[in-house]
């Protein structure tokens, strides 16, 4: 599939950090027609589907879309709906997908959601009553960082770079939620949500919508925007991927995600121009840093400290090698959760030199990893399909 | 898979204290245990939670290669033998995660004025057989990683739930 399938456009609403007066459906479909306009696109040119919620029949149905031979309802993050997208289109099941994420705030990412009437009944899950007693869902990387932070003997402050960097990033980026400047007396003073972890360790729940053109090379080439190609796409699991029976911080589904990808990828992370790590909780990031090759298991604080550009302000970012950001947009800490639809987003626009105001020069390459250790670990490899 | 019966003492007729007037000794009826575990019993974790009626931590064990595996499931991940059985483990362990709760959901007992500690014990019976709950009996402070623990039974409404305490204290 190298090459073969590629991503023709990205568009986002932004993101908000608040109970908006609108519903999730209404972002869904303004960022689902900002993308088809972008791409010179119609409803008449969809012929597959691909998102969580809203369902893909109610989104054809909202959208108008005429007919359809394929859709999905992958679970999040949005990996999964890379995968099953790209591997419809490359097996001719469909040529044209829509992929939407629509971000909402709801009660198992904000309890505030419950003040809003309307939002009550909109949820992932089957609900049930959950006991405090587990670490299964969002308790999960909270656990996985105090057991990171017993084995490494790593101070709060590896993790604050994480969180710093996000919002350091997001302040060049108007569609981001958080823009406020950050700084570690900030961080280290914040209030502790669950304890090893701040509310500046753990994505903000926002409003608002990404949606995407996924389709093969060839259509791609055709439409307006240079083609973003998937070199590849992996979702990675070990056996035991349930929160608190995963092996352990050298065995989890990263590592089969990234022997994989580096396997199947023509290049890695030296070849790459920028570098979306998921920051969902900022644990995850540190991570990815180690597992994808840049530094030893517990070496991405000390890691981030070396390629850290500081500003005057106390603000800064991650510069790898003084050449390689990280989560340009903002990440999820800062941007707004997103499931990874935000890291594929702006690596797409990276690369099709659309990220105004914060593009790299030149970007030709991205590694993209969106999720987390368990049944989410999973990553793509980007490039630029169209010289400059 | 052990079937109850309706015979067993129903919920109403319990309290909190002393444990051994609970629905511990009874038999409850389906109906009964997914009434008292609302959204949280399946047929494969059935076993389990009539354990916790008993205060009895049960875990599911393969009777044909001897593996344990958590949470439950239908077959023995191991060897894929379906002959796996709900069985007592002692609830000794060590300390692997631990997580303070400075807010959470809603529970009976629970205040998050103090943070409410939630740790993930590797279980004596086999390497990375884990097992979550809260900590009683001890300050936040001495619940670390690595720590022995063992087990004990706190009542959450009428249902005894399964805690741990740090070995060599005093039960709840």
């Amino acid at each position: 599939m190298k090459d073969r399938v590629a991503i023709a456009g990205a568009a986002s609403t932004g993101f908000q950090a608040r109970n908006t007066d609108r519903s999730q459906a209404s972002y869904v479909a303004q960022a689902c027609k900002a993308v088809l306009d972008q791409c010179g696109l119609t409803p008449r040119d969809i012929d597959g589907l691909c998102g969580s919620l809203p369902t893909a029949p109610a989104v054809q149905s909202m959208l108008g879309i005429p007919e359809l031979t394929w859709f999905a309802n992958p679970v999040i993050p949005f990996g999964n709906h890379v995968a099953a997208a790209a591997s419809a289109v490359y097996s001719g099941l469909c040529d044209v997908v829509l992929a939407y994420h629509g971000a909402y705030r709801m009660a198992w990412n904000t309890g505030s959601a419950l003040k809003d009437p309307f939002r009550r009944g909109v949820t992932f899950g089957g609900g049930g009553v959950v006991p405090p007693e587990s670490v299964a869902g969002s308790a999960g990387y909270t656990a996985w960082a105090s057991r990171y932070i017993y084995e490494f003997n790593v101070p709060r402050e590896s993790l604050g770079h994480v969180a710093i960097n996000s919002r350091t990033n997001a302040m060049a980026n108007p569609g981001a939620a958080m823009r406020d400047p950050l700084v570690m007396e900030d961080y280290l003073s914040a209030r502790m949500i669950r304890s090893p972890l701040c509310l500046y360790d753990m994505d903000v729940a926002v409003d608002g919508a990404d949606a995407f053109i996924i389709t093969t090379a060839e259509r791609a080439a055709g439409l307006r925007l240079p083609p973003v190609l998937i070199n590849a796409v992996v979702l990675g699991m070990t056996g035991k991927n349930e929160e608190d029976q995963t092996p352990g911080l050298r065995q989890h589904g990263q590592h089969v995600t990234v022997e994989a990808l580096k396997a199947k990828s023509d290049f890695w992370i030296d070849d790459i121009d920028v570098l979306l790590a998921y920051d969902g909780f900022s644990v995850i990031t540190l991570n990815w840093l180690e597992n994808v090759g840049f530094c030893g298991p517990g070496e991405a604080g000390s890691f981030i400290a070396d390629n850290w550009v500081a500003n005057e302000d106390g603000t800064g970012r991650i510069m790898i090698k003084g050449r390689v950001p990280v989560n340009t947009h903002g990440g999820s800490l800062s941007e707004g959760g997103t499931q990874g639809t935000g890291h594929l987003r702006e690596a797409v626009h990276q690369l099709q030199g659309l990220a105004a105001g914060r593009q790299i020069e030149g970007a030709e390459r991205a590694l993209v990893t969106v999720g987390g250790f368990f049944f989410n670990a999973e990553g793509m490899t980007l490039r630029r399909g169209r010289p400059r | 898979m052990n079937v109850g019966n309706a015979g067993g003492r129903t919920a109403g007729s319990m309290n909190n204290e002393p444990a051994d007037m609970s629905v511990a000794d009874a038999d409850v009826s389906d109906e009964e245990l997914c009434s008292l575990f609302p959204g949280a019993v399946d047929r494969d974790s059935a076993a389990h939670l009539r354990g916790r009626l008993r205060r009895r931590l049960l875990i599911n064990r393969c009777a044909e290669c001897g593996t344990w595996h958590a949470p439950p499931k239908p077959v023995c991940p191991s060897c894929l033998s379906e002959h796996v059985v709900a069985t007592p483990v002692s609830g000794a362990g060590t300390i692997f995660m631990a997580v303070f709760l400075h807010q959470g959901p809603p529970a009976e007992g629970v205040d998050y004025s103090t943070p409410y500690p939630v740790v993930t014990v590797e279980l004596d019976e086999q390497p990375g057989l884990r097992y979550s709950s809260t900590v009683v009996g001890s300050p936040n402070e001495e619940i670390q990683i690595g720590r022995r623990v063992e087990l004990d039974w706190i009542m959450r409404g009428n249902v005894p739930t399964p805690v741990f305490r740090l070995a060599g204290k005093s039960r709840a």
